[in-house]
């Protein structure tokens, strides 16, 4: 019956003490080697707490690699920032123009034409009287001024290919190099007289 | 206590650490996060929620949503396609720079440009150049991407690359990029949600942008969605005796669950406020921290030029 261990008096008073010793080297390396790996894995994967880099990007230069550079997109916010600002005040921000004023760009087979020359000339040139668009004849108090000659050929590319491709319209993208061309063609001109003589420019 | 001021400092110090990950650098993160804009454009994200919506999301909370959804969108990957505009004046040798991107590597005769299982290794995409623009290269890394591009363009051809977020909740049409600290700019409290009984809600508005579907998932899940495993939200309809004239905002129910003849189930607030406050959930625009290509919506054919 008597089961319990017996307890000699010296082991009572021996109480166990760990001796001090030295932390094993190997310890010391691993822990180094294991804090290098980290720091080598942050480096590439941390993004370095920039809060916009998020996984699976691992960097901001990852990041900035990948954002698409869509030059049509761009170029087409450009042309109507212009367009707010110059155009808009007669042709209407969506392009519905104002009676008396100015006729609309949306729909108007002048602006879907084939081509962009005959287009690129109004804004260069000026343009005075009477025009159809829609087939609607339409008169105006006061002509157009040569409101796109002092905008760069990258400028005024841009405005033309916003109102080719905006409010349902469908014409073709323009280039600067396209409008450099009828510049230069068109230089030395006054005002377009009316659509009888728009008409004689090729689109 | 001879320990008691070590123990003190190292609890003091065990808790500042966990404070200054937790609390202070998320902080100096995004404390200050603002609008943003965005990519190529000068729209602005997120907007602020209408009135009605920034009740939703009390309704939202209220009722328990968040148990059984997410509003976080996962992305693993980020892909290219490479979208082929047009062929130029020498379409044989634009051809042939897309072959080339096939040709066996002199490695194993393994092609390494593409891992995508729906292309044949070795094998060219057939393109049809009269129906162009067209994607003709998918699931590329942005450096292979680069060089096909620069190919097709040396050979006077004209190609555009695409970005697209990839991983298993875009797979299954939640969204279209990964969820950012930006889409909960206005959420208070945000409500993130971890688990997914429901799909998840971060782009919902964008998925299922009809109010008057909602408001009859709401009342009837199973008569929208079969299998659903969400439980009717009645309590937030009334069933009413039609007054003088019919309500436009009655619910067109389906036969088996139409009111009594002379009742109708109309929406309470609390139901337009919920429903407006999911419309609202749009994380479908490309920002700089989660960019993307949008898809097109101009439908505009290059015109011929002159």
């Amino acid at each position: 019956m008597n089961d319990e261990p017996k307890i000699s008096d010296s082991q009572q008073s021996a109480e166990p003490a760990a001796a001090r010793s030295t932390v094993p080297m190997w310890i010391f390396s691993l822990t180094l080697v294991l804090i290098y790996l980290g720091a080598v894995y942050f480096d590439h994967h941390g993004g370095w707490f920039n809060p916009q880099v998020y996984s699976p990007y691992k960097n901001a230069e990852e990041l900035d690699s990948y954002q698409p550079k869509s030059g049509a997109a761009e170029f087409i916010a450009q042309g109507k920032k212009t367009y707010d600002m110059i155009c808009a005040a007669c042709h209407g921000p969506d392009g519905s123009g104002k009676p008396g004023q100015a006729p609309p760009l949306a729909g108007s087979e002048w602006v879907n034409a084939k081509g962009d020359r005959r287009l690129a000339e109004i804004p260069l040139l000026g343009l005075n009287g009477p025009i159809t668009v829609k087939g609607q004849p339409m008169n105006f108090s006061s002509g157009m001024a040569a409101m796109g000659a002092g905008l760069s050929d990258s400028d005024l590319a841009a405005v033309l290919t916003y109102i080719r491709s905006s409010w349902g319209n469908t014409g073709g993208p323009a280039t600067a190099d396209d409008v450099k061309a009828v510049r230069a063609i068109v230089a030395g001109h006054g005002a377009i007289n009316g659509e009888q003589e728009l008409k004689t420019i090729p689109e | 206590m001879k320990t008691g001021f070590r123990v003190f400092i190292a609890a003091f110090v065990a808790l500042g650490a966990s404070w200054c990950g937790f609390v202070l650098a998320p902080v100096l993160q995004l404390g200050t996060a603002k609008q943003e804009t965005v990519l190529n454009s000068s729209d602005t994200y997120p907007l602020q929620r209408t009135g009605d919506a920034t009740l939703g999301l009390q309704v939202y909370r209220a009722s328990g949503c968040a148990a059984c959804h997410t509003e976080q969108i996962q992305q693993s990957g980020v892909a290219c396609e490479i979208e082929l505009t047009s062929v130029g004046k020498n379409p044989d040798a634009v051809e042939k720079q897309i072959n080339a991107v096939f040709a066996p590597s002199p490695f194993f005769g393994v092609n390494f440009i593409t891992n995508d299982q729906n292309i044949p290794y070795g094998g060219p995409p057939s393109i049809d150049i009269s129906h162009l623009p067209q994607i003709i290269l998918n699931h590329l890394e942005k450096s292979k991407a680069d060089a096909v591009v620069g190919g097709i363009t040396s050979a006077g051809g004209k190609a555009e690359i695409h970005i697209v977020a990839t991983g298993a909740d875009i797979s299954r049409g939640w969204g279209i990029r990964r969820s950012v600290a930006a889409d909960y700019l206005y959420d208070n409290p945000v409500q993130l949600g971890s688990l997914r009984v429901g799909p998840d809600l971060a782009d919902v508005g964008a998925r299922l942008g009809n109010a008057n579907w909602q408001l009859l998932h709401l009342y009837a899940p199973h008569s929208v969605t079969k299998n659903s495993a969400m439980p009717p939200f009645r309590f937030l309809f009334e069933t009413k005796k039609i007054g003088d004239a019919p309500s436009p905002d009655a619910l067109q129910l389906p036969k088996e669950l139409v009111p009594p003849v002379g009742y109708e189930v109309i929406p309470t607030d609390d139901a337009k406020n919920l429903v407006a406050y999911l419309l609202s959930l749009r994380a479908d625009v490309p920002l700089y921290e989660a960019p993307f290509t949008p898809p097109q919506v101009s439908t505009n054919t290059p015109a011929n030029k002159k």
